[in-house]
């Protein structure tokens, strides 16, 4: 257990050992499909498509993905509200097709979210990592994105040890309690990632760390199956998305 | 506030991902040029970006009975400079949209913008200007933290008013109507990470006084004298 149920659950899907380069076509397709298609029927496909993959043979608890689904979901219903009420001479009212907008702008957001929630529930973060080496993107900086995910667990665990303490010591007890605990919180964070980060950099010199941190990434085998099913199955999405607009 | 993902037009995160693009490859470059000369700082820099990403996960009592969180990226700007946070702020970023479902991929040029690049430089502004005139370390810190936190959330309200401009009176009247929604929010947000910036350092300024001073935001103690 990490800490955060999205990770948790990539760690433990029934798709953690298929090749994080197959999952990003996959989602990736998925993604563009939510947002260059028509909503209806569109962005109902590529969402209904999203959540029965990641329920069914990615074996993802729902309740974890209903859970991570909730946090978007309230921005794009104060989003979409928003931008289908119109502010005129006669003050408030709704857009002439405040139906047909905000359910487009919904089918949209929430396709797109459950696709990347696809690839987020499946696929664990040092899986995608080394793939941004694909995408040219600097070593180094693949280096420290990979640095902070490890630590981030680390402080995390931190993080809620601190706040349990402070919390049965009556820190959160009052408004004026909680900023300076959190102010404290915040701080304890901050110069336990540089003490750590410190030894650790000390440890590494000391076996002669001079060429960054170099690991032996996992070798995860693409599936012709799993590439052909999902051209196939973004083909025909595609295709009924397009027929119908 | 991050924008989630398919909220924007195509057009439109093609678009802010463009200009998101340059500020990002050229922290990029800093932390290459950083890592190849001193290549210990990697831990450094991942630490940095570990703590902006568990700093989100501070929960701040709202004015408004409820709870908040912080972005960070003001006092990200203060300790480690606005173009190691434009990257920094953006792998957070990333991380979020795949570890939290904050945000989105097709976003993430977007949600940088406003939150890695815009948010940091307009933090970092106000925190030199209260220090140049006269402030303390402190009172800039309140600056940066407060004014990082405004300029992402109206920026972020910019973006949405141009995908989604009123029906009647356009892209202003789209502005105003993102303004005050998310002013609920995040107003009393910017308030309060101000106030966490600065109890925050008055901690640091006592514990991690030499760190703050190998930074630059503390003028090292004359030693005394014996």
């Amino acid at each position: 257990m990490t800490g955060l149920a999205v990770d948790d659950a990539a760690w433990a899907s029934a798709w953690r050992r298929r090749s994080p380069a197959d999952k990003l076509l996959l989602c990736g397709g998925l993604v563009v499909c939510a947002l260059a298609l028509p909503a209806w029927p569109g962005s109902v496909l590529v969402g209904v498509t999203a959540v029965v993959l990641a329920l069914g043979p990615a074996r993802v608890p729902a309740r974890t993905f209903g859970r991570a689904v909730r946090w978007p979901l309230a921005f794009i219903a104060v989003g979409a509200l928003t931008s289908v009420v119109t502010v005129g001479t006669g003050g408030l009212g709704w857009a002439p097709d405040a139906v047909a907008r905000a359910g487009s702008l919904t089918g949209h957001a929430l396709a797109g979210s459950a696709a990347v929630l696809l690839l987020a529930t499946t696929t664990p973060m040092s899986d995608l990592l080394p793939a941004l080496r694909g995408l040219r993107v600097p070593a180094a900086v693949v280096e420290v994105a990979a640095v902070t995910y490890r630590l981030l667990f680390v402080l995390l665990a931190s993080l809620h040890t601190i706040r349990e303490a402070q919390t049965v010591r009556m820190g959160y007890s009052t408004w004026r309690r909680s900023y300076r605990s959190s102010g404290a919180l915040a701080a304890a964070v901050l110069t336990r990632s540089w003490d750590r980060a410190r030894r650790m950099q000390e440890g590494l010199a000391g076996r002669g760390m001079e060429t960054g941190l170099r690991v032996l990434p996992e070798v995860l085998p693409s599936s012709r199956a799993f590439l052909a099913a999902s051209a196939a199955g973004l083909a025909a999405i595609v295709a009924v998305g397009v027929a119908a607009a | 506030m991050h924008i989630a993902e398919g909220f924007l037009p195509v057009t439109h995160a093609v678009g802010w991902t463009l200009a998101a693009a340059p500020f990002v490859v050229h922290g990029a470059r800093q932390v290459v040029v950083e890592v190849r000369e001193r290549p210990e700082n990697t831990l450094l820099l991942g630490a940095a970006g570990a703590f902006t990403f568990v700093l989100s996960a501070v929960k701040l009592p709202s004015f408004t009975g409820s709870s908040s969180h912080p972005t960070g990226t003001g006092a990200g700007a203060v300790l480690f400079r606005p173009p190691v946070m434009a990257l920094l702020g953006t792998i957070v970023l990333l991380f979020q949209a795949l570890l939290l479902a904050h945000g989105g991929l097709t976003t993430l040029g977007a949600n940088a913008f406003a939150m890695a690049v815009v948010g940091p430089w307009a933090g970092y502004g106000a925190y030199r200007l209260t220090r140049r005139l006269g402030g303390g370390l402190l009172p800039g810190v309140f600056a940066a933290m407060a004014v990082a936190d405004l300029a992402t959330y109206v920026t972020t309200a910019g973006q949405l008013a141009l995908a989604l401009p009123d029906a009647e009176t356009g892209v202003a009247g789209a502005l105003v109507k993102f303004l005050s929604v998310f002013a609920l929010t995040q107003v009393p947000l910017a308030v309060g990470e101000g106030l966490l910036g600065v109890l925050l350092f008055r901690v640091l300024t006592v514990n991690a006084r030499p760190e703050l001073e190998r930074l630059g935001l503390l003028r090292p103690e004359p030693e005394e004298v014996p």
